[in-house]
């Protein structure tokens, strides 16, 4: 994190904007999840950064037990979280699809607590740091420097995130599930197995949040209490991209990620008020523009 | 019918009775009046919850009212002078004037989008008082102690607070604003179209319930002396304020009560035998309820005296 305050100048400009632009990587990555979950399934779903949180961890447990590296095991805890996230759909979410939405948001409410003390439980509450051998290394254009990690997951989020948006636009799967959210009785009269295209939404959306935790483990540490931050990081994202709205994600991150790096560089105290960012974000957009910024 | 009076009266006593009974402990087991304290504490949470949620607004805000009504009341005590009982009362006042201003900003907003809003608006709370310099930031604030730090006197005063509540409850639920709160939340277009003011009714219950929350958090501080922001604007606030209406059953007086009572008490067990993760019962609990028991346990005991009497079950409009 930015603690050092450096004199204003174009330099630092530019660094705030590159910190504030590598964040949204893994907060697209995150959101557009939670957006698959929210457009497809019809499904707010509050434990969606537990999922995260059980990814951060099987990076974690992976690269402590078998040395292997958290980017390399991301196909592991991809698949890993799919499964868990599929569990949950069959034993829980299916139930609900047709309840009121506050039932939905309640049970996905309880799935969260009980996720997150369950790791508690398991694993205790204390931070861990998963120490890979890069994670100190930089790179430095001139005046600037960037963090190699934060690059690379940068890299792999956008990459993921952008190839969602590939198979959403152009595979026969993709093209059922924009089927699916956009009218669940017209598709199955089409002859999609709707109730498939659901688990596999939800476990996607899961495994989208897996593979963000696995990606955290690379640069902070892994505890149980780091789930709920995200989920409401990825709402905040998705009401400012407008509910059920995939494609504004990215933009959305990146309005998020730049607010919080300018306002922790810019405003006295700032490191305190960036974490408040989100929440003004949420307020304002649902107050001002409940449809969100970009749609 | 006279022995449905007997029955009722028996009750009744028995209430008042096991209500009163932390009182016979406390010379023996302090504990125990503490343990009550805080059963009532999160009980009168419950209650006032429901009663917002009577008008179909599933709030996260409980702990935004609940802090705000603890740190007036500190703030006002401390810096100002102001006695206690009047700084509670002005807790429950700031919390309720609050929620009139939330309530008419996020009106528009039903379902998810208002509870999200209410979350956000919890914890831009908590980031303000962070940073503001007279809140004692993060590391928060020492409370005076009420009626001389009297754990017996401070019971009785809490049980009155739950008291009055549940009158206001029960006369709700007697009322026209009965209807007009099913009608609401059942369907707020055909509410407003047969004459129901929903914005009056919806801002009103806000406004009630933030008082209560408000006054319970000042009453907290005082009791137990010592708060921050990240206790009292705490999700577990607003999340164990809804947990309880939800599983003792929504939209009643008894429902909230009992459910804070057994959740509560099932807490302390578990705090005692799982230690750290023992929330984790809130999170079961929560998913079982709405998967298998939607009108929580008092729907059950409907059912289950429906069976007895041999009567249909009342129909009722819920959520579940």
């Amino acid at each position: 994190m930015l603690t050092d305050r450096r004199e204003p100048g174009i330099e630092t400009f530019l660094q705030v904007v590159i910190f504030g632009v590598l964040r949204s990587g893994l907060y697209s990555l995150t959101s557009v999840g939670l957006a698959l979950a929210v457009g497809v399934v019809g499904i707010v779903n509050f434990a969606h950064g537990e999922f995260l949180m059980l990814g951060a961890f099987l990076g974690y447990w992976l690269f402590v037990s078998y040395g292997l590296d958290p980017l390399v095991a991301i196909p592991i805890g991809a698949a890993v979280v799919f499964l868990l996230g599929a569990g949950v759909y069959r034993l829980g979410i299916q139930r609900v699809l047709r309840a009121p939405e506050l039932n939905q948001m309640l049970l996905t409410f309880g799935i969260s607590i009980f996720l997150q003390n369950l790791a508690i439980i398991l694993w205790g509450g204390d931070p861990r740091v998963a120490t890979v051998s890069y994670k100190a290394n930089a790179v430095s254009l001139g005046a600037l420097t960037v963090g190699v990690p934060q690059l690379v997951v940068f890299g792999l989020a956008m990459g993921l995130t952008l190839s969602l948006y590939g198979v959403l636009g152009g595979t026969r799967i993709g093209k059922a599930m924009r089927a699916v959210a956009q009218n669940r009785l017209g598709a199955s009269l089409l002859g999609i197995e709707v109730d498939r295209i659901y688990l596999l939404a939800f476990g996607l959306s899961t495994a989208l949040a897996g593979t963000a935790g696995m990606m955290i483990t690379l640069q902070l540490s892994v505890s149980p209490f780091i789930g709920l931050l995200y989920t409401l990081k990825a709402f905040a994202i998705i009401v400012i991209a407008g509910l059920g709205n995939i494609n504004g994600v990215i933009y959305a991150s990146l309005v998020l990620g730049l607010s919080e790096a300018f306002v922790e560089f810019y405003v006295p105290q700032g490191g305190g008020w960036a974490e408040g960012v989100f929440f003004f974000l949420i307020l304002l957009v649902l107050l001002v523009r409940p449809r969100g910024l970009f749609r | 019918m006279s022995g449905r009076r007997l029955g009722r009266a028996l009750l009744g006593a028995a209430v008042i009775a096991a209500a009163l009974l932390p009182l016979a402990f406390e010379r023996t087991q302090p504990y125990y009046v503490q343990l009550a304290i805080n059963v009532l504490i999160f009980a009168t949470l419950a209650l006032s919850w429901d009663l917002l949620a009577r008008t179909g607004q599933l709030s996260l805000a409980h702990a935004a009212f609940y802090g705000l009504g603890a740190y007036t009341s500190v703030l006002l005590t401390t810096r100002a002078g102001v006695p206690i009982p009047l700084g509670i009362a002005a807790g429950g006042v700031v919390a309720a004037a609050v929620a009139v201003l939330l309530g008419f900003l996020t009106l528009r907003l039903r379902g998810i989008y208002f509870a999200i809003a209410t979350l956000a608006f919890t914890e831009t709370l908590r980031v303000i008082t962070n940073q503001l310099p007279f809140t004692g930031r993060a590391t928060g604030l020492i409370a005076p102690a009420l009626l001389g730090g009297q754990r017996a006197a401070q019971y009785l005063l809490i049980l009155g607070i739950l008291v009055m509540l549940v009158v206001v409850s029960w006369w709700i639920n007697r009322s026209r604003w009965h209807f007009a709160f099913i009608a609401i939340r059942t369907n707020e277009e055909v509410a407003a179209v047969m004459g129901v003011d929903v914005v009056r009714f919806k801002v009103l219950a806000f406004a009630i319930s933030a008082f209560f929350a408000g006054v319970v958090g000042a009453y907290y501080a005082h009791v137990f002396l010592f708060i921050s922001p990240l206790e009292v604007y705490s999700l577990a606030v607003s999340v164990g304020a809804l947990v309880a209406p939800i599983f003792g059953g929504l939209y009643t007086t008894a429902g909230p009560l009992i459910g804070a009572v057994v959740l509560r008490a099932g807490e302390e067990v578990l705090r005692s035998t799982v230690g750290s993760g023992y929330p984790i019962i809130y999170g079961f609990l929560l998913a079982v309820v709405i998967l298998y028991m939607p009108r929580g346990l008092a729907g059950l005991w409907a059912a289950a005296t429906a069976r007895l009497s041999r009567r249909r079950p009342m129909r009722e409009v819920h959520a579940g």
